[in-house]
């Protein structure tokens, strides 16, 4: 038990003197954590701000896919949207279920066009989220 | 030393069917070896539903030479948010004849960690029909990035009515980028050797 206690310390403390590894990253230019109608976006905020650096005048589609579970299976995703020449970056993040797709400022995201494209590759595509950046 | 075992693994043919058909528009050349015979198979998806193809068979067991032109159909996908469930149908006409042909269903369940999978098949031949059979479980002991090397350990057990004996087994899968390499080792049955490129 005292093993035990000493490890949820140890813990603890390990974790609190790293917060910025989980939880900080820069916020200068584009929005993600929670949206402005207060609905969580489930994105890897460190694998975003990687993804977006570099990026500008883009919306990024957050696409939550069922059926992602492994990187063979989903090779396919990145093949497809990389043949469409208004998709200027793509990722895939298979620890949650998502796709981000990179597109110009000006051109218009339709889900069903993403949700086609996703489900050609064999899994479905059930929400999206835009950020503009 | 690493292009030489990559070569020879291919040459050494295969047995498993996992990933039968491909995304749309997808191609995929597999190879595979074990102790009844060496496969080069290669297919071509026009849809996530189905795929079409050539596979060519030493069979060892027989000491001859055929090939099959081969259909699979998914019969059942189930995504969830986690998971993956598949069962398929897959068939082939033998190249000697229409008297020689397989059919057969497998199926897999799988999570980012788990693995579940097994395949019946059976094989009409003038000389003697065959049942082969096989169920596969199997852990990923690490969760790997998109992009990165992924593992899996297996425990594989299959049966061919032409033997009439179960041969239980690890597998190691690993697959990269298109790449995909499964090695199994009994030794009663030897080898099972599975290497996969889909483009």
């Amino acid at each position: 038990m005292k093993k035990l206690l000493l490890l949820s310390i140890f813990t603890s403390v390990t974790w609190a003197e790293n917060p910025h590894e989980h939880m900080h990253h820069s916020h200068e230019g584009h929005l993600h954590e929670q949206l402005v109608d207060g609905k969580k976006l489930e994105v890897d905020p460190v694998r975003f701000d990687k993804f977006v650096m570099g990026l500008e005048n883009s919306q990024i589609a957050v696409v939550n896919v069922q059926g992602m579970v492994c990187d063979f299976c989903a090779r396919g995703i990145e093949k497809t949207f990389k043949k469409d020449k208004h998709v200027k970056k793509i990722d895939v993040d298979l620890s949650k279920g998502k796709v981000l797709i990179a597109y110009n400022n000006s051109q218009e995201i339709k889900f069903d066009d993403i949700k086609e494209k996703i489900l050609i590759n064999g899994q479905n595509a059930i929400d999206m989220t835009i950020i503009n950046l | 030393m690493g292009i030489k075992l990559f070569i020879i693994l291919i040459f050494m043919s295969l047995g498993l069917d996992a990933r039968p058909i491909s995304y749309s528009g997808g191609s995929t050349i597999m190879a595979s070896s074990d102790n009844m015979k060496k496969t080069i198979y290669y297919h071509y998806s026009p849809s996530y539903k189905y795929s079409i193809g050539v596979e060519n068979i030493k069979n060892k067991y027989f000491d001859e030479s055929y090939s099959y032109a081969r259909f699979t159909y998914l019969i059942n996908r189930k995504n969830s948010q986690n998971s993956q469930r598949n069962l398929y149908f897959q068939s082939g006409i033998s190249s000697k004849g229409l008297s020689e042909y397989f059919y057969g269903v497998h199926g897999d369940w799988e999570t980012r960690r788990l693995f579940v999978g097994f395949g019946l098949k059976k094989t009409e031949k003038e000389i003697q029909d065959y049942l082969e059979q096989y169920y596969q479980i199997g852990v990923a002991p690490y969760l790997g990035d998109y992009g990165d090397l992924h593992t899996w350990i297996m425990l594989k057990s299959k049966k061919n009515s032409l033997e009439n004996n179960w041969a239980t087994y690890p597998v190691l899968k690993f697959f990269k980028g298109n790449t995909l390499i499964e090695i199994g080792y009994h030794k009663k049955t030897n080898w099972d050797v599975h290497i996969m490129y889909r483009f």
